[in-house]
């Protein structure tokens, strides 16, 4: 049993990173606001019971998850399960290989890499269809295990490598196409 | 494609290493199956371009995700709780 009266020491240091994933969730700084507080206020209330000595901040992540599922997804409990349709394996690496030659294929990778800029990750992210945007946050934002994402979003583990997987998939064909508008390809690359 | 090169393409071992291309870089692998695709790595030109492109992406976006928490949220923050902490008498 955990004691309340420390709650904010113990829970405020992952406030950045609950922000972060509030803002990829919600697309906008208010909503963003308001989530991260409710989670707070909810989790504080909640203190005594958790068991204090295991993972505050999948705890916290939890809360977060279900208070932005029930409040932003009105229309049903479980996420809509969109589908992404067909995306290749390693997609940003192969488009890569197939527009640079041997030599410069490491040069336009590093290119591509440094080239992208924060807003384009953000939008790759934020353009993922919840079912997939949210284990991909939890694993690429936060380093979550397989795990405790399970625990978090409470799918099964296996759900949540094949969503992980086709999210980041999808996230690097969205990539592709920022990298393509910045130019970062070697000429002639950004011919249609 | 220039920078797929295997040195054996008809090779199992890189279908297999790529498969577990995800699981290794997320570190859900157990020893010895981490110990295999290593050892396939250090010997595989091809693999290993593939693993270090999705790592170094990995980061990358690991990187450019975060947010900086406003100053003035954090303060309200802190206020929402106290106040929540010390409920007014009533």
């Amino acid at each position: 049993m955990a004691d309340q009266a420390t709650f904010q020491d113990d829970a405020l240091q992952y406030s950045r990173q609950l922000y972060s994933a509030a803002m990829r969730m919600t697309r906008n700084p208010s909503d963003a606001e308001d989530l991260v507080q409710e989670t707070y206020l909810k989790a504080y209330r909640a203190y005594h019971t958790f068991e204090a000595g295991t993972n505050l901040k999948a705890w916290l992540y939890r809360i977060l998850t279900n208070t932005y599922i029930n409040k932003y997804r009105k229309d049903s409990r479980r996420p809509s399960e969109v589908d992404l349709g067909d995306v290749e394996d390693l997609y940003l690496y192969r488009r890569i290989g197939s527009e640079a030659s041997a030599e410069a294929s490491r040069t336009t990778e590093d290119r591509v890499l440094d080239g992208l800029v924060e807003s384009d990750i953000k939008a790759a992210v934020e353009g993922l269809p919840e079912n997939f945007r949210l284990p991909v946050l939890l694993a690429d934002l936060e380093g979550f295990s397989y795990k405790e994402i399970a625990e978090i979003l409470d799918i099964p583990i296996g759900t949540v490598m094949s969503r992980l997987h086709r999210g980041r998939k999808a996230m690097q064909k969205a990539l592709w196409e920022y990298a393509k508008q910045r130019g970062l390809l070697p000429e002639g690359a950004e011919k249609p | 494609m220039s920078n797929n090169d295997c040195i054996d393409p008809t090779s199992s071992d890189c279908d297999d290493a790529l498969a577990s291309l995800y699981q290794y870089l997320d570190q859900e692998l157990n020893t010895a199956s981490s110990e295999t695709i290593r050892a396939h790595l250090d010997e595989c030109h091809g693999c290993n371009g593939r693993f270090d492109f999705e790592r170094r992406l990995k980061t990358v976006v690991n990187d450019r995700l975060s947010e900086d928490v406003p100053p003035e949220f954090l303060d309200r923050l802190r206020q929402a709780l106290s106040d929540e902490q010390q409920p007014t008498v009533g």
